[in-house]
């Protein structure tokens, strides 16, 4: 049997992420209750006792934590985001995944053993940047933007020797992680500033009759019918007007599937398939974990042989972002 | 055991409504501070002080309201608007609770309304994500 | 007024022209009062209506001329021939580059040669532009998104690179691998009959009332608004800002230019500067980004701040 990809699941809280070491994930990323990480949501994340009792959890059943801090260190002092390093260093978690190369400096020089991962948010899209990074502050791996055909991240993965982690399922980005400024244009936060995109705080419900309005900032980013599926008010996922047209100019509320391209995925030699959604409810991880860890576990031994089972397109449907689904980049059509 | 798929009969809506909804909310506040104070629910009560909430439990005609200040929980007699409100049927909503169901599942598929202070609701969906269960004797009743 | 010892420098183009077009846009701005001048393919890899040797020659002549000259590289490197053109770029052997890319700076820096930390590198702290310097870069932009205190912090740390800030433009805010031009008119990318010829300055995105909001190039996603930092750039040169950037638009980059260089030299107020290119820049003019508020807002301070 090929050697399979780690699943990797999103916790926002303590009981996510016990959920997701329940149902199968290989690993657990979290981020700290601040904006060092790139999910900064009020209520989410974790604070030194829960993250102390999360990797405890994680540890004694064999699994791995990540702590993401990916969001990029602002102005001069970024003392904040080094105790995030410092703080994630001494509670022992298996890797950091780090977006600023500042940042990255100063975790390979000072925690020289502290494993460094590669954020989506740093953008590397191409093997000579992530060999960059390599060179630089030794990163062991790199989570790829969804931007890249499966062609593509091959080629990535055939001219490096860091480990490639790819994005399987949940909520799509459309543009290049850590290179969407759509955020802070109509709020002033982004993820690479604040940690946020769409921040709930600018968001607005208006429910006028039957028609339910969106708005971001006072910007109007959508309206729905009474039972048209609703998405997150994420400006790339508004209906827009272009020359007269009203539609999702830029891309439907949508989520990433790739359970039918499995068995290429572990073929071209993935090390690990990332699932979104730290902001999401324990129920949510418990779902997807357990429908990825079958998945993948089956692709593997199945490979070409391999069918998706309509049980778990069934499952992940019914969590996905506006109920639709989408092998994004990955397949050149959708270009 | 999952939550059947069932939506009350509008007779109930018809008859709850008329009903006085102190008694639920009542034992919904105290319930709250029962578990705000055992530290269960891992509350940032600065976050929520001065805020009014409304669950709205559509099918059966029930409207829960609260209000929270520094400390805890009370039952919101006025009439002012609620900050934040919840609106879902009954089956909807304990599937929430019970971790079958993740909220934003039922927002996408617009059986689960929240109006008003957006980020407020988040704040109040995350605390009840947070919550760990496991360390009470609702344990045996959630899904995850 | 008084003189700023600010440089003025002109930014690739960022949209697709005609091949005509672009000689005509540098054969005119060859003779602008420009310090710098950036050029070469930023966005998008399908626009060939000039090759890699085309801008090479180009900037090998403006060079020839005098001018202090810059290829600037693709920002998203996906593809095997992405990186090809690149290396082109990198052993051009006369020009220096502006990179966009953590690939490009690799390149870069092994074969020596100083760039330009584009916008898109994402230097938003002392430490990441320490690195920059260490990697081979002589000058950086900021985020376009990053606000003047957070800049006047940075460069109070006394730097030893060059500063630039993209001062005039639709802000160019997200690259995707989608090509919204394409999905606008329902083709794919890897056959878009080239529609971005058509919207030389973009294509608007408006909301459902009809506000304008965004710009559509191609797989870039852009500002409506123009961002006009015109008003600014008092403080900028007092912050220790070496450069602005003029982002060249399809009709009047010459009179934003003089505009420009006229409140550089002392010899024109910012308001009148202003005034003068009412009506030629598109969309609304914008300064909130620099002001440490949302894009897309119209601070006012634009009126008063070097008045």
């Amino acid at each position: 049997m090929p050697k399979l990809p780690e699943l990797v699941c999103p916790a926002g809280s303590l009981p996510a992420l016990k959920t997701a070491i329940d149902h199968g994930a290989d690993a657990v990323y979290m981020g700290l209750k601040n904006e060092t990480n790139a999910r900064n949501f009020a209520g989410l994340n974790f604070d030194e006792k829960s993250a102390t009792a999360g990797i405890r959890y994680a540890h004694d059943k064999g699994r791995k934590v990540l702590m993401a801090i990916n969001t990029f260190a602002q102005g001069v002092d970024i003392s904040r985001w080094q105790r995030a390093v410092d703080q994630a260093a001494d509670l022992g978690v298996d890797a950091v995944i780090l977006a600023d190369l500042g940042l990255m400096d100063y975790a390979s020089r000072r925690h020289p053993n502290l494993r460094l991962h590669m954020s989506v948010q740093s953008s590397a899209t191409n093997y000579e940047a992530v060999n960059l990074a390599r060179d630089l502050f030794g990163v062991q791996r790199a989570v790829l933007p969804r931007v890249l055909t499966l062609d593509q991240v091959g080629h990535v993965i055939r001219h490096t020797d860091v480990e490639i982690e790819v994005f399987g399922f949940g909520s799509l980005c459309v543009m290049v992680e850590g290179r969407c400024l759509l955020s802070s244009y109509a709020t002033g936060e982004s993820p690479n500033t604040h940690g946020v995109c769409s921040p709930a705080k600018f968001v607005r419900w208006e429910q006028n009759g039957n028609t339910t309005s969106a708005r971001l900032n006072d910007i109007l980013i959508d309206q729905y019918g009474q039972n048209e599926p609703a998405g997150y008010p994420t400006l790339c996922k508004g209906r827009f007007e272009v020359q007269g047209d009203t539609y999702y100019a830029l891309e439907e509320p949508t989520s990433l599937n790739v359970l039918e391209m499995l068995p290429q995925i572990i073929d071209i030699g993935v090390s690990a398939i990332k699932v979104e959604g730290r902001q999401r409810s324990p129920a949510y991880v418990a779902q997807v974990a357990k429908t990825l860890r079958e998945a993948i576990d089956t692709a593997g031994r199945e490979m070409q042989r391999f069918s998706v089972k309509p049980a778990w397109q069934a499952a992940l449907g019914k969590l996905a972002e506006g109920q639709q689904q989408t092998l994004g980049a990955y397949n050149r059509p959708w270009k | 055991m999952r939550v059947p798929d069932i939506t009350l009969p509008p007779i109930i809506a018809s008859i709850a409504s008329k009903l006085p909804a102190t008694p639920p909310t009542l034992a919904l506040v105290t319930a709250l501070n029962q578990l705000v104070k055992r530290g269960v629910l891992p509350a940032e009560m600065e976050l929520l002080a001065g805020k009014r909430f409304e669950v709205d439990v559509l099918d059966a005609g029930i409207k829960l309201r609260f209000a929270a200040d520094e400390a805890r929980f009370s039952v919101d007699q006025s009439t002012q608007a609620p900050d934040l409100r919840f609106a879902a049927n009954l089956a909807d909503l304990a599937r929430m609770m019970l971790r079958e169901e993740d909220p934003d599942t039922l927002f996408f598929n617009r059986k689960l309304v929240i109006e008003g202070d957006t980020e407020l609701g988040l704040i109040v969906k995350n605390l009840l994500d947070s919550v760990d269960w496991s360390d009470t004797p609702l344990a045996r009743f959630m899904a995850v | 007024m008084t003189a700023l010892n600010l440089k003025l420098t002109l930014g690739p183009i960022l949209f697709f022209w005609s091949r005509d077009e672009v000689f005509k846009f540098y054969e005119e701005a060859a003779g602008w009062p420009l310090d710098t001048i950036y050029l070469g393919e930023a966005v998008c890899s399908r626009r060939q209506q000039l090759r890699t040797s085309d801008w090479i020659t180009l900037a090998h002549q403006l060079a020839d001329a005098g001018k202090d000259v810059v290829l600037s590289c693709q920002a998203l490197l996906e593809s095997e021939s992405d990186l090809k053109r690149l290396r082109k770029l990198v052993e051009n052997g006369r020009v220096r580059l502006e990179v966009n890319d953590l690939g490009a700076a690799k390149l870069a820096r092994e074969s020596g040669i100083p760039f330009v930390a584009g916008t898109h590198m994402n230097v938003y702290n002392s430490s990441t532009l320490a690195l920059m310097q260490r990697l081979g870069a002589y000058r950086w932009l900021p985020p376009v998104e990053m606000d003047r205190s957070t800049l006047a912090a940075i460069l109070a740390t006394q730097p030893e690179l060059e500063t630039e800030v993209f001062a005039w433009g639709r802000l160019p805010l997200a690259f995707s691998a989608r090509c919204f031009t394409a999905r606008h008119y329902n083709l794919k990318k890897d056959d878009c009959q080239f529609k971005c010829l058509d919207y030389p300055d973009g294509l608007q995105l408006a909301t459902r009332e009809g506000a304008g909001f965004l710009s559509i190039n191609g797989i870039q996603t852009m500002s409506d608004g123009c961002h006009a930092l015109l008003p600014h750039l008092a403080e900028m040169d007092a912050m220790g800002v070496t450069a602005v950037r003029v982002s060249p638009q399809s009709a009047h980059t010459a009179e934003v230019v003089a505009a420009f260089s006229a409140v550089i030299a002392g010899t024109q107020s910012a308001n009148a500067s202003m005034e003068s290119l009412k009506g030629k820049h598109a969309g609304e003019a914008v300064d909130g980004y620099w002001c440490g508020t949302a894009g897309i807002i119209n601070t006012g301070d634009t009126l008063h701040a070097s008045a």
